[in-house]
This record gives structure tokens, C-alpha cells and sequence, in this order.
């Protein structure tokens, strides 16, 4: 039980990082239809099973892996050529293990972190790797010996440079504001309730949230800010002579830098793995009432979504009848669920440490889903920066805003303190 | 006078700083968004071999057809070779014969159009002088395993039918 309580966060930082990536390239996908009036990826199935789509991204990965690895002759450098992929999906790859998703929690005296990392210098941990992810990318496009490539990867240091600046300074007035470099300290922090709103970093702070969330946009390179491949001016900027799974590295890299920064804005902003106005203690002392409002809670969506998919599902495919397998799957699982649930809501059994913790793995998810989804959301809506609009908004605009956010939050937390 | 002055936008503080034009873009994108998420049937998109499209008229240049004179439903065709001269692609191969019926002095014995080569500019109907070869058959899809299946003899192409109301050819 204890050995899996230490793997369980490593085992959820594998989830959330490599597993969720082809769940965001569907959603990408998926989205970007929705908000052009068009539909998407709906036609690839394994035997008529389509899940919405999702296996098509399942064999474009397929594809990406069992391609021919193809070297160009006029490259000199392979071992660096080599190398880049691995750096820039390592890095934002590591960027993951400090994120906490969950509370600490505490079984028979022994206390599990529920951090991959358990470390408290996750904000250092997070700028460190974060930052590193732009290596992969420079020698990359070095190492291409292709101007598009340079070009490109040069695009993408002095954006990531620019940003990290603006991205540093508004998580300073967010470590004034919680008095601690510890992210699940943090976390913890944001439990309390300012006036009547929850102490959320987004509610205290909210200059530096955006700022924060600006930047971060930056640092992973997505749209608005990915001039870096700029398909229309360099070819695919920093990638243009990667090919299968070395261009496949890179591919999933950017979605996992987008899905950590996503993790990191929830954990500072969005109060990571809480529920607004309720600790972890509350939470383990009504536990009954929570299992109640999940059960009812999961009966109302799992029928809403049934009656969606029987609306939305008329694409006729040869095999197994989705419709049919959907509905059994959903409502056998929400019973299940249910009787288990029931189970311990009924007084029963003791489960309350494990079902919170269970509890806020959802909860993360859900806001993690969140952010992912207003990266995408963002991503169709603006149009990508020119190179020179991207440096002045970071030097000429974020820069000073971060600057006097941490002066104002220095004066109010010093005023805050003495007059206590 | 007719000096109409055009308010210039975006010189403005608020206007500079790009928020409220992100937010309001972000708000279009959602509403398109959720709209198709609840009701997806208003989506345009063709699901293609399971619907049809529906919109294709008598002028969209589909397969080559040989039209029929309306007095005794033969080939309208005189093997002029208009069409094979006109034709860019030159992929229409005809073999003039010798009409014995009487109808007309001409007729091609082959008749036949490469549909591999042909690029569908529709010159050859445009240059036929017997309104003979139409493309208004509103065939959009041509379908074979190999090479031969793409070459249209005389008797496929007299055998196609027109989607227009004007089923013979026109020509006196």
C-alpha cells in the first residue's frame, strides 16, 4: 500500500503527461472544428468503435512511430540533431513531477506527498525546466543546418527570453503574496476565503494571472506567440528537417509544456486541487455529504451525456453498434460507481482519507481540462503575433505591469503584516 | 461636400491595450462553439459517401456524354474534329466513318475520351458545332481499377445521361 502510494503521483504525472496527449491533439482537433463550423476527425474506428475520434489521433501517433527514420545527408551534427528532440520533450516532460495533485495525505501515521518530486522548491524546480525546453528547440535548428530552422529556433530564444523575465517577476508577487516557494504550501493557502470570494491566486492577484498565464502562452510556444514555426514566413520554423518520431518528439513535447504550464497556472491561480470554500479537513469530516452530492452529481451528467450521444451519434459504421456499447458502458459504469459509493455513503465502510484524495485527483483534472481547453480555445480565436509586436508586448508592456504588481503587493502585504 | 471622413480605430488607450478586443473575440469562437457542440446538425459539413451533395446544376463540368439527334435518337456526332483540335489535354481519339443511313454525311466508328488525361476545361464543348459532346452528365466521380477503366468508348458515352432538360442535341 505505501510503495503505491509513492509511485501514485509518478504514475499520474505519466497519465497527465504522455497519456493525455493524444486526448489534446483529439481535442485540438476536435475544438478548433467546432468553433469553424466544420466536425472533425469522426471516421477512423477500430471495428466501428470511434470514441468521438479519438482513435484517429491513436494512428496518427501509429504512423508517426512506425515511419522510416530519415537522416538528411548534409547534417553534420547528428548527435546534436539527435539530441534536441529528447531535450525539448524531456525538459517539459520534468516540468511535470512537481505539480501536487493532491493534499498530503496521511494513512496509519505515515505521511505521502502527493508530488512526483516531493520537493518544496517547485516554483525553482518549474522556471528551471521550463526554461530548458527552449535548448531542445535552439539546437535543434542549429543543428539542421537550414536557415528556416535557425531562423526559427532564433525566434523562439528571444521570445522565451523576453518572457521569462515578465513570467519571473509575476511569480515574485505571487511568493509575496503566499509567503512560500512550496507549491502545495500554496495550494493550501488558496483553501481560505478572502472576503467572500475563495483566496484563489486569480482572485487575489489577478494582474498577475494574466500576466502569468500571457507569458506562459509564450514560453510554450502556442498561438499567439508561435512565430517560432510560423508556417507562412520559415516553413515550420525550428522542426522543418525532423521527420517521424524526431518530429513526433517535439509534436507531443509542445503538448505536454502546454499541458504543465496548465498545471502550474491551476496550482497557482486556480487553486490547484481544492474545491472553492472547502479544505481538505472539511471535506474528510462531511464526507458522506460529498459522496451524496457526487452520486446525484454523476447520475445527472452520465443521463445528460447519454441523451447527447443518442442525439449526436448518426454516423452509421460498419461493426459493433457504437450507440448501443456507449450506452452500456456509461450506465453500467455510473452504477457501479454509484453502488460503490453508496457503499461508504451509507456508513458502511471508512474510506474518507482515500476518497478525498481521489476527489481532488478529479478536481485537478477538471481544471486541468480547463486550461487546456482555453489554450485551445485561445489558440482559434487570435491570430499569431508579429515577430516584433511579440517582444514589445513582453518588454515594453508585461515587464513594467509585473514590475509595479510586485510593488503593490510588497507595500500591501508589509501594511497587512504591521497592522497585525 | 463629398468628403466622407472614416473614424480611424484602435488609437485609443483602451483600444491599445488589445483586451477588449481578445475578449470579444473569444466570445464569437465560444458562441460558435457551444452552438455546434448542442445541436451539431447545423453544421454544414457533408458526411461524404453517406450524404449526397444536392447542389449540382446543369452547368458544373462533369463526365463527357455524346448527345442523340431528337429526330431518330441517333449520334448527333459528324467526326468534325473540333473537339480533338480544341482539346488541350488531347485525350479524345476519333476515327471518322462514313454515315450509310442517309441522316448525315459523317460519323466517328471511335469515339473515345482518356478521362485519365482530360482536365475538364470544357473547350471541346464550347468548340462543337453540332452541340454533340456536353458535360452535363453531373457526374462528379470516376471510379476504375485500371488504366482502361478510364478510357469512354462511343457507347458509354452515348449511354450517359444529361442532368439538364435538354436531353438531344440542339443542333439543326
Amino acid at each position: 500500500m505505501s510503495t503505491f502510494l509513492i509511485l501514485l503521483p509518478l504514475i499520474l504525472t505519466l497519465l497527465f503527461s504522455l497519456a493525455t496527449v493524444p486526448i489534446l491533439v483529439w481535442m485540438e482537433r476536435r475544438v478548433a472544428a467546432l468553433i469553424q463550423d466544420r466536425l472533425g476527425p469522426n471516421r477512423c474506428n477500430v471495428n466501428g468503435i470511434r470514441l468521438g475520434g479519438i482513435v484517429q489521433s491513436v494512428a496518427d501517433m501509429m504512423k508517426l512511430v512506425f515511419k522510416e527514420e530519415f537522416l538528411p545527408s548534409h547534417i553534420k551534427n547528428k548527435f546534436y540533431y539527435l539530441a534536441a528532440p529528447s531535450i525539448a520533450f524531456m525538459s517539459s516532460f520534468l516540468t511535470f513531477m512537481v505539480i501536487p495533485y493532491a493534499d498530503n495525505v496521511t494513512i496509519n501515521e505515515q505521511t505521502f506527498t502527493m508530488q512526483a518530486l516531493p520537493t518544496d522548491l517547485g516554483v525553482l524546480w518549474f522556471l528551471a525546466f521550463a526554461g530548458l525546453g527552449v535548448y531542445g528547440i535552439i539546437l535543434g535548428g542549429w543543428a539542421s543546418h537550414n536557415k528556416y530552422a535557425i531562423l526559427g529556433s532564433m525566434r523562439a530564444t528571444a521570445q522565451v527570453i523576453s518572457y521569462e523575465v515578465a513570467m519571473g517577476l509575476s511569480l515574485v508577487s505571487m511568493l509575496i503574496t503566499y509567503g512560500t516557494i512550496s507549491l502545495n504550501e500554496m495550494v493550501t493557502y488558496q483553501s481560505q476565503s478572502f472576503f467572500i470570494f475563495p483566496a484563489w491566486g486569480i482572485i487575489l492577484q489577478p494582474l498577475a494571472a494574466i500576466i502569468f498565464i500571457v507569458t506562459a502562452f509564450a514560453e510554450t510556444n502556442r498561438a499567439p506567440f508561435d512565430a517560432a514555426e510560423g508556417e507562412s514566413e520559415i516553413v515550420a520554423g525550428y522542426h522543418t528537417e525532423y521527420g517521424a518520431m524526431k518530429f513526433g518528439l517535439f509534436f507531443v513535447a509542445e503538448y505536454i509544456a502546454m499541458a504543465a504550464s496548465g498545471a502550474l497556472i491551476v496550482t497557482l491561480f486556480l487553486g490547484g486541487y481544492q474545491l472553492p470554500y472547502l479544505s481538505t479537513q472539511d471535506l474528510i469530516n462531511h464526507f458522506e455529504l460529498v459522496l451524496w452530492l457526487i452520486i446525484t452529481f454523476a447520475a445527472v451528467t452520465s443521463l445528460l451525456f447519454l441523451a447527447w450521444v443518442k442525439k449526436h451519434n448518426i454516423l452509421v459504421m460498419n461493426g459493433l453498434n457504437e450507440t448501443k456499447i456507449y450506452t452500456t458502458v456509461i450506465v453500467g459504469f455510473t452504477l457501479f460507481a454509484i453502488i460503490v459509493m453508496s457503499y461508504y455513503a451509507l456508513g458502511f465502510g471508512n474510506a474518507s482519507t482515500v476518497g478525498v484524495m481521489l476527489l481532488q485527483f478529479a478536481v485537478f483534472t477538471v481544471k486541468l481540462f480547463f486550461l487546456h481547453f482555453l489554450f485551445i480555445w485561445v489558440r482559434w480565436t487570435l491570430p499569431r503575433f508579429r515577430y516584433d509586436q511579440t517582444q514589445k508586448l513582453g518588454w515594453n508592456i508585461l515587464l513594467p505591469l509585473s514590475l509595479v504588481n510586485i510593488f503593490i503587493t510588497a507595500i500591501v502585504v508589509v501594511g497587512v503584516n504591521y497592522g497585525n | 461636400m463629398g468628403i466622407k471622413v472614416v473614424k480611424r480605430h484602435g488609437g485609443t488607450f483602451l483600444e491599445k491595450m488589445y483586451v477588449q478586443a481578445v475578449f470579444g473575440g473569444m466570445k464569437t469562437t465560444l458562441k460558435h462553439f457551444t452552438a455546434n457542440l448542442s445541436d451539431a446538425s447545423n453544421i454544414p459539413t457533408l458526411c461524404y459517401p453517406e450524404q449526397l451533395p444536392t447542389d449540382i446544376t446543369p452547368r458544373y463540368r462533369g463526365v463527357h456524354r455524346l448527345t442523340h439527334r431528337k429526330s431518330d435518337d441517333s449520334i448527333a456526332c459528324v467526326a468534325c474534329f473540333m473537339c480533338a483540335t480544341a482539346c488541350p489535354a488531347k485525350c479524345i481519339e476519333i476515327v471518322a466513318t462514313e454515315r450509310e443511313d442517309g441522316v448525315d454525311e459523317k460519323m466517328p466508328a471511335i469515339f473515345n475520351i482518356d478521362l485519365l488525361a482530360c482536365v475538364f476545361c470544357g473547350y471541346c464543348v464550347e468548340a462543337c458545332p453540332c452541340d454533340a459532346i456536353r458535360m452535363d452528365s453531373g457526374l462528379y466521380s470516376v471510379i476504375g481499377d485500371k488504366r482502361e477503366d478510364f478510357i469512354y468508348d462511343k457507347a458509354k458515352l452515348l449511354s450517359i445521361k444529361g442532368i439538364s432538360k435538354e436531353e438531344f442535341s440542339l443542333a439543326k
